[in-house]
């Protein structure tokens, strides 16, 4: 219901006349007889941050699986400039849509240029001929593929970083290189789920001073956060999940006063005057923080 | 084809045989997704210790009543290496690669088979295990089959299929019942939030390995009576195709395990009828593949594991 | 190795906080260790046995039988350890954990002297026949170890970071070949069982002193600076291999066996090394290259009237490997890994039903069933006659020594094909793939793609191989590709190391050799070879020769070594 609601009102400030990069549909997404993720759509322009919030288990990680293909959605379809994406995580990454995860996946035992390297991988077509018989076409191509993994991680400020294997690398590190991994595919749209989770405050300004920077590139963003400042220094948009449906969409300032959305986070029911925002932020961060307690002992 | 009764009731015997020790293979991938190769030796170390226990204790004696003693001896033989080899082998590995497990499996599986080979025999009034031995034929188990019609019904195939029967009913209680059972599905499940709730992972991690290398022991004992012997080599071939009926069936579903032995054993026998038995093995692998290419999940669904 | 210099101070290397250059600490042991070493260099110049028949002649004073002589190099080893804790060696010693290497070396030599006692005591009836040098040369050994012990170990000195002149570390590194060609070509002349384990011991022995001491790493590190260097000394010494055998086939036959096994295992590495994928039914691509081999052989028994020249012949046996190949992987790749693991088990399976059925009864008649296909002709190249023998310089090169040849050439081809493939963005996306499958997926990596090029790769070399290998052999059965021959390889690419050459190689040589030359070993070699898969996974997973990565994968958790391995990573990109 509230889906509707958010598209006839549109969001004043989004920059409503550019060009529709991303497009989901209806998307479900059904674990046996847990629904993940219920009929949400989304549309991302160029040039635009959405932001996608809620509490935890709202299904927002699923969403990006949905839409990087990791998960081939129940229903609903997923356009990327105008062509339907398969459910194929290969596909969606070479149509110009790539991300980073949660829980950082990088490829812990390969150095910081290695890993933005394989993030090359997509653009890159030397085969195995070219490798063994090291033609000239492989050396080029090479020889670019390292040039640009050196400039995508000064980019994000590791230039200094590139020999160290990503396991050895600090945690606010590890989140940009993944970033500078997700960049080197040459993405339209760039998906990132939670990019600040365990950032201190310093890392966590230099992380939005990226995302800007990223975004003033031309690129499309879509980000999940749980820090409401965040959020709201930097979407253009943001749309607010819980368990799965899409509770509201709208810029910061209608999300953020919505009484919905703080009862959705903090789950009052007794009625009580809606809590002061950085209160809220409070909550969420020591939630946050009991989560990544229980991963950081689980991996 | 008038000899499609009779092979169908091969079909079962022989599929009875493939679920039990089928089980294994699935409650231990349910629990650690860890394909242990080396539960078909599990299988044949059954049937050793079946005809150890005979050996040491009744020698000749060959009445009915000796039957579930020969029975225990096999259980405790599987399963003392069943744990043994989680223990030592296994457990030190669960964070490894998913390589490491593999290929320790691989090393355990030829190991046990040649350490039978070279040193069942040196132990004083033991047979050589170099090449088949005789298994005792068992008074009332054995001997001339039941005629049902035109249908002959071997008396150990009846012994195969009541085993399976037994164990079935005994696993449903198992699962359903009891405290462990329940604690295995929910490690199953997700062993991390089970450790959180005070499910103690690794012994239920012990008593699945001790679960299935007990079906596989009375499996191992039931091929020893149909086929009057035993051998070292006799785990590779019923493992493999034991790990087939579990594909088949939908690794990690008990319930898949028993219906994918069953179906692959009617499968194989009716192809038997089709074309000539010498192909038999090499259509069950055949199944494994399409299988593979067309319902991974297998009959009645696996387990999803996987998450982003 | 007179000049070193240490750049280890500039780098952020976690270990230069550590105490280094205070060869001081380990001032303790240092007696001890010249006189342990001392008296073992020394026993060597003694009599050990009083019966000549034992192992050689050990009677002699100041005469060296080969069995001394180990223990020889030994002590001479012992010296130069003892020599840079404290005397003239010392600017060696400050990258050396000297005390570890002692302690080690000394116990290898213990078990060295053990062994050989044993010996004595076996062959001339009883203990007593043993002469003071024997003795003398255990209290030495046993004299290093409490050397060893008593001195400070010092595990994480940086002894990558020295260098010696580039003209010096080649002359090491090709000293080393040459010494490895010499101990092959001795080893494969030991007709005593007893000499050859000894051999093998004193090898390791020496092996496990220099593991401890850190040698290695300088090895490592040393050896990839001049790999090009290393590679061509190694093939010039496997090369000049068959012309030290003085047209005995005796040996070259063996030689023969052990590579055709390298080659396979080589293949196999990089299906198993590279991928990370698990084929245990390696061994029937092999088998389906070599009856495509013996079936276009032109054999009296081959059921296909039809003999291309051999060139043709290789391609198709490769070709035909790798669509089997393509036909098991393809389904089997989409799903986990493990899977792979069971269907190839499977298909080794088939392979053999299949070879056994089809016979003429069961089946069309391709294969002549459990006979094979026997009266495989020799090879015939471009008119060169692999059964005869030709000569070189006037050195003969027999029917052994040709097939050998060609497979070292089939070897470099891999080697190559192994090594530019591991160095490209396809080895990238393979390493990927091995650390995390998903991730790999997400990030645009052709996770399906890649796995099948590995195992139809694998497939093709295994193929080529094959129809080598067919001529080779003279016959071809069904049983000769059975599913523990696949573990065999297996086994093979563990212990020396997953993802290297030099290991696999390694592992190859010594599983193959153990076997030909010790009767009583082939009987229990699947026994032990089982032992060893499980152990080598329990305890050292990366194998003997240890690839960085590899190593790092297995030991996940090891906050050490990846530090360790990051200061090599940047000692090497930073000279
Ligand atoms: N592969 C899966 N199988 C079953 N349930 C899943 C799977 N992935 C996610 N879920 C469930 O979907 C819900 C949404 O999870 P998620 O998308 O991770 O939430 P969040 O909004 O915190 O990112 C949770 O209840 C989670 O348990
Ligand atoms: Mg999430």
């Amino acid at each position: 219901m509230s889906t509707a609601v958010a598209h006839d009102t549109g969001a004043p400030d989004a920059p409503s006349g550019r060009d529709v990069l991303l497009e989901a549909r209806g998307v479900v997404m059904r674990f046996g007889g847990l629904t993940a993720v219920d009929d949400v759509d989304l549309t991302v322009r160029e040039g635009e941050i959405v932001g996608l919030i809620g509490p935890n288990g709202a299904g927002k990680t699923t969403f990006f699986n949905c839409l990087t293909g990791l998960y081939k959605p129940t229903e609903g379809e997923v356009r990327l400039s105008g062509t339907v994406l398969p459910p194929k995580p290969g596909r969606v990454v070479r149509a110009g849509m790539s991300r980073t995860f949660q829980n950082i996946r990088l490829f812990a035992n390969m150095t910081a240029l290695e890993n933005v390297m394989v993030g090359r991988y997509c653009r890159t077509k030397a085969g195995a001929f070219d490798s063994i018989l090291r033609t000239p076409r492989f050396r080029r191509e090479e020889a670019q593929t390292r040039e640009r993994a050196q400039e995508l991680l000064d980019y994000v400020g590791l230039g200094r970083s590139t020999e160290l294997l990503a396991r050895n690398m600090p945690y606010g590190d590890q989140r940009r290189l993944e970033i500078a991994r997700a960049l080197a595919t040459d993405p339209k749209v760039l998906l990132l789920d939670e990019p600040t989770a365990g950032m201190n405050p310093q890392e966590t300004a230099d992380a939005e001073r990226l995302i800007f920077k990223i975004r003033d590139s031309g690129l499309a963003v879509v980000v999940i956060e749980h820090d409401m400042r965040f959020i709201f220094n930097l979407c253009d948009r943001v749309l607010c999940l819980v368990r799965g449906k899409t509770l509201i969409e709208g810029t910061p300032g209608e999300v953020q006063s919505d009484p919905r959305v703080i009862e959705a986070y903090i789950g009052t029911g007794d009625g009580t005057e809606p809590d002061d925002p950085d209160d809220i932020d409070a909550k969420i961060e020591a939630q946050v923080e009991a989560r990544e307690a229980r991963e950081g002992g689980r991996g | 084809m008038n000899d499609i009764p009779q092979q169908l009731v091969n079909g079962l015997t022989n599929g009875s045989l493939y679920a039990l020790i089928a089980v294994g293979y699935t409650v231990v991938y349910g629990i650690v997704q860890l394909i242990n190769f080396a539960h078909g030796e599990v299988f044949m170390i059954g049937a050793f210790g079946a005809l150890s226990t005979w050996f040491l204790l009744f020698r000749d004696n060959t009445s009915v009543w000796v039957l579930p003693v020969m029975i225990a001896g096999a259980i405790a033989a599987s399963v003392a290496t069943a744990v043994i080899m989680e223990r030592i082998a296994y457990r030190p590995l669960r964070h490894a690669p998913r390589l490491a497990p593999l290929i320790t499996a691989i090393g355990i599986s030829v190991f046990l088979q040649e350490f039978v080979r070279l040193f069942y025999g040196t132990i004083p009034g033991f047979p050589s295990a170099k090449s088949k031995i005789p298994f005792p034929a068992i008074d009332g188990v054995t001997g001339s089959p039941f005629h049902l019609g035109s249908v002959v019904i071997q008396r150990p195939a009846l012994f195969t299929m009541g085993a399976l029967l037994v164990c079935g009913l005994f696993l449903g209680w198992f699962i359903n019942k009891t405290k462990q059972g329940r604690a295995m599905q929910a490690v199953s499940q997700d062993p991390d939030t089970a450790r959180l709730m005070g499910i103690d992972v690794d012994r239920i991690i012990v008593i699945a390995f001790a679960l299935g290398a007990a079906l596989a022991a009375i499996a191992g004992v039931a091929q020893g009576l149909q086929n009057n012997n035993i051998d070292f080599k006799m785990g590779f071939m019923a493992g493999l195709k034991a790990f087939t009926a579990a594909v088949l069936g939908g690794i990690g579903n008990i319930q898949g395990a028993v219906v994918g032995g069953l179906t692959l054993g009617v499968a194989e026998a009716l192809a038997t009828v089709f074309v000539t038995g010498a192909w038999k093995d090499v259509f069950a692998f055949g199944l494994l593949i399409l299988v593979l290419v067309f319902r991974p999940q297998g009959l009645l669904g696996a387990r999803v594991v996987d998450r982003a | 190795m007179s000049t070193t210099v240490d750049r280890a101070d500039g780098a952020n290397s976690p270990d230069s906080s550590a105490p280094a250059p205070a060869p001081r600490a380990t001032g303790k042991g240092v007696p001890l260790a010249y006189a342990g070493s001392g008296l073992m260099t020394a026993s060597a110049l003694m009599s050990w046995c009083y019966d000549p028949d034992v192992l050689g002649d050990l009677t002699l004073y100041g005469n060296p039988a080969p069995v001394q002589l180990t223990m020889l190099v030994l002590g001479l080893l012992g010296l130069v350890l003892a020599m840079s804790a404290k005397g003239p060696l010392r600017r060696l010693g400050a990258g050396l954990d000297t005390s570890r290497g002692a302690f080690r070396l000394g116990l290898g030599a213990v078990a060295y002297m053990a062994l050989t006692l044993a010996a004595i005591t076996a062959q001339a009836g009883g203990l007593v026949n043993a002469d003071p040098g024997a003795w003398v040369a255990l209290v030495g050994s046993l004299v290093l170890v409490v050397a060893g012990r008593l001195g400070v170990s010092r595990p994480s000195r940086n002894i990558g970071a020295m260098r010696a002149k580039g003209w010096v570390e080649i002359l090491v590194l090709v000293a080393l070949v040459a010494i490895a060609l010499l101990l092959v070509a001795d080893g494969l002349t030991l007709r005593d069982p007893w000499a050859f384990v000894l051999l093998l011991l004193g090898v390791g022995a020496a092996a496990a002193g220099l593991a401890g001491a850190n040698a290695f790493t300088w090895l490592g590190v040393t050896a990839s600076y001049h790999s090009r260097v290393l590679t061509l000394a190694a093939f010039v010494a496997a090369f000049a291999f068959p012309l030290t055998q003085n047209g005995s086939d005796a040996n070259m036959s063996i030689a023969t066996q052990v590579i055709i096994f390298s080659a396979t295992a080589l293949g196999l590495n990089i299906v198993v090394g590279l991928a990370g994928l698990l084929d245990l039914g390696y061994i029937a691509f092999l088998g389906a290259g070599a009856y495509v081999g013996a079936i276009l052989s032109g054999s009296a028994f081959a059921t296909i009237d039809w003999q291309p020249p051999f060139l043709v012949t290789v391609i198709i046996g490769a070709l035909f490997s790798a669509l089997l190949g393509l036909i098991i992987g393809s389904p089997t790749l989409r799903v986990s890994g493990d899977y792979l693991a069971i269907v190839t088990l499977a298909f080794g399976e088939i392979f053999r039903l299949a070879m056994f059925n089809l016979d003429g009864n069961n089946g069309p008649k391709i294969t002549n069933g459990p006979n094979g296909i026997p009266a495989i002709p020799e090879l015939n190249f471009f008119g060169f006659d692999f059964g005869v023998t030709h000569h070189l310089f006037g050195i003969p090169i027999t029917r052994f020594s040709n097939y050998y040849l060609l497979l070292l050439c089939v070897i470099a081809l891999i080697i190559v094909i192994f090594s530019n493939l591991n160095n490209s963005r396809i080895g990238r996306g393979w390493v990927a793939i091995r650390e995390d499958e998903k991730a790999a997926d997400a990030m645009g990596v052709n996770v399906f793609g890649l796995k099948l090029l590995a195992f139809a790769g694998g497939a093709f070399l295994a193929g080529l191989a094959g129809t080598i290998k067919a001529h080779h052999d003279v016959s071809v059965t069904p049983d000769q590709y059975q599913f523990l021959e696949s573990a065999f390889l297996l086994a093979a690419v563990v212990l020396g190391g997953m993802g290297t050459v030099g290991g696999v190689l390694l592992g190859a040589v010594v599983l193959k050799l153990l076997p030909e030359k010790l009767r009583f070993f082939s009987e229990y070699r699947l026994l032990i070879f089982g032992l060893l898969l499980v152990l080598m996974m329990r305890f050292r997973p990366e194998g003997l020769v240890a690839s960085k990565r590899r190593k790092l994968e297995f030991h996940e958790d090891d906050e050490h070594l990846a530090d360790k391995v990051q200061t090599i990573h940047l000692e090497e990109k930073t000279s």
